[in-house]
């Protein structure tokens, strides 16, 4: 069944293994080009009209643009973590309910199988495919970023882990969320609309210390990319809240779907 | 005989909504039993419940003295299933789904090629290319690749030419003379009556009536036709109710037994008389009028 699994979502994987890896290639092919002396002072000197503020949400105070590097730690991770996000998000809310939805599951639902063992091979090989994206992407980011420019190792790794404190998450909520529903047409909205917030309101309560509280309504929160390129750690807390809220979600979704009508 | 399956005063109610109400049916082992009634009668419902892809609202079902719970791997091996619409993974060939099903029972492979020969089965087909019979027999393969002790099936020959209705009957005798109990559901009444050994009427989610299909069609009328030219007083004589008359012929229907009809009929001329038996049409016309 796990066999079966990996090929029935294979497909996609590659469809936003391959999103990602173009929007970096095209980068990493037209940067050295468009990046120049002369562009990069017209690039400050627009910088500056920018509240700090916002260039602070964007990681843009701390990190320069005028490397590749320098790109991908402000606007390149905002690139991964909203497409992971995404991902991530829309396995959660199909790998399940795809079966309801296509009618498959009358033939699933009656094969010789728990529903425990149907939702423990889903999640298993939905998390594989978010850890390889991450680590696909990682791999093919430290080969051309090799060529290119000189860049802090262990920083580039640890911001390269990162979509998977937010990715897990995420899938476990949309997984929650889709053993309430029965067509995969109300969830899409619902999960591409949950990273938006999530994202905005990681945005809002960078911009200001009076809305920093924000930050503990959002998964984002939880990739803390400027502490990592500040203190070179991903801290502990946000490791362990990732994998806690993945296995309440997760498990909510077991309880759930054990008792769920299924047609 | 040993009983497969029992169930109790089976209901379920889909919020305020009836889908089921009190459904109680016994299948021995070897039973073909016939479950009948129109479309939204509730025959899909009971089915889910059995098959534990709904959950009931109250009541019970039991499998050879055990309670049924859709977890139990070892009973549902013991179920096949066809259910009236098959939908399969559209992406896989015939041969994957087959190899897939397979990884779930223990050595099947023997009858799987039995009935992939039987139903002239093309396994190197997409599910997404197959036409609506092709889609049905290899659901039907699926159901009885692991030769189960109950097999259900919900309208199982619609999309089948006649040609595959009459093997796939004849491969549903053949699992009764292994033993197999089998539920079948079905508004087709022609194929019902002659496979099956007992049978239950539901509407609006209530079995309105059950039992084998020798008494059902015994116990209830019958059509009387009579020409003669005594029919007016035959029709005074007889009182019964008239559904047809033609000058000096007169079809009536019919509660008396044969012996009490023959003796007041004794005193005309009669010129015709045909009794005929109430087919099952006209009890399903009758019970869903």
């Amino acid at each position: 069944m796990l066999r079966k699994e990996f090929k029935s979502n294979l497909k996609s994987f590659i469809i936003w293994t391959s999103i990602l890896i173009v929007i970096f290639l095209v980068v990493y092919l037209v940067y050295p080009y468009i990046i120049t002396d002369d562009t990069m002072a017209s690039l400050d000197e627009m910088l500056k009209v920018f509240p700090s503020e916002l260039l602070k949400a964007f990681n843009m105070d701390i990190s320069s643009i005028n490397t590749a590097y320098g790109w991908l730690k402000s606007e390149g991770l905002m690139f991964v973590l909203l497409i992971i996000g995404f991902y991530s998000s829309m396995l959660g809310s199909n790998v399940l309910l795809k079966e309801e939805n296509d009618k498959t599951i009358e033939y699933l639902g009656t094969l010789p199988i728990k529903r425990s063992k149907i939702v423990t091979n889903k999640v298993i090989v939905s998390i594989t495919y978010i850890i390889s994206m991450t680590l696909i992407l990682g791999i093919f980011n430290y080969i051309f970023l090799s060529i290119s420019c000189e860049f802090n190792k262990l920083e580039f790794l640890l911001l390269s882990i990162t979509p998977i404190l937010i990715g897990i998450p995420l899938f476990g909520i949309n997984l929650f969320i889709s053993t309430f529903m029965h067509k995969t047409k109300k969830t899409v909205g619902i999960s591409l609309g949950l990273v938006f917030i999530f994202y905005l309101i990681n945005v809002l309560s960078e911009l200001s210390s009076n809305v920093e509280v924000l930050k503990y309504f959002t998964i984002y929160s939880l990739a803390p990319t400027r502490d990592i390129i500040e203190t070179q750690s991903i801290g502990f807390i946000n490791i362990f809240v990732s994998i806690l809220l993945s296995i309440i979600f997760i498990f909510l979704s077991y309880i759930r779907y054990n008792k769920k009508e299924l047609v | 005989m040993k009983s497969i399956l029992k169930i109790k005063n089976l209901k379920k109610y889909y919020g305020d909504i009836k889908g089921i109400e009190n459904v109680s049916i016994t299948l021995n082992e070897g039973d073909i039993y016939g479950f009948i009634g129109p479309n939204g009668a509730g025959k899909s419902t009971t089915i889910r419940c059995i098959m534990g892809l709904i959950n009931k609202t109250s009541g019970t079902i039991i499998f050879e003295e055990k309670k049924l719970d859709s977890d139990d791997i070892n009973i549902k091996k013991q179920i096949g299933y066809l259910p009236s619409e098959v939908n399969l993974y559209s992406d896989m060939t015939v041969k994957e789904i087959f190899d897939y099903h397979e990884s779930f029972y223990d050595d099947i492979n023997k009858r799987r090629k039995e009935l992939v020969k039987l139903l002239k089965i093309d396994e190197s087909k997409k599910i997404e290319d197959l036409s609506l019979g092709n889609l049905k027999k290899v659901g039907i393969t699926l159901a009885l690749m692991h030769e189960p002790k109950l097999l259900i099936l919900d309208e199982p020959t619609s999309g089948l030419d006649p040609m595959m209705q009459n093997i796939f009957h004849e491969i549903l005798m053949k699992e009764k003379e292994k033993g197999t109990t089998i539920l079948y559901s079905s508004h087709v009444l022609s194929e019902v009556s002659s496979i099956c050994d007992k049978i239950g009427f539901i509407k609006d989610g209530v079995i309105i009536k059950e039992d084998t299909i020798e008494n059902i069609t015994k116990d209830n009328y019958t059509y009387l036709t009579i020409a003669s030219k005594d029919i007016e007083k035959i029709k005074k004589d007889l009182k019964l109710k008239i559904i047809n008359e033609n000058k000096n012929e007169v079809k009536f229907i019919n509660d008396m037994d044969n012996n009490t009809l023959i003796k007041k009929l004794s005193k005309y001329n009669i010129d015709k008389l045909l009794i005929e038996t109430i087919s099952l049409e006209d009890l399903f016309s009758k019970y869903y009028k």
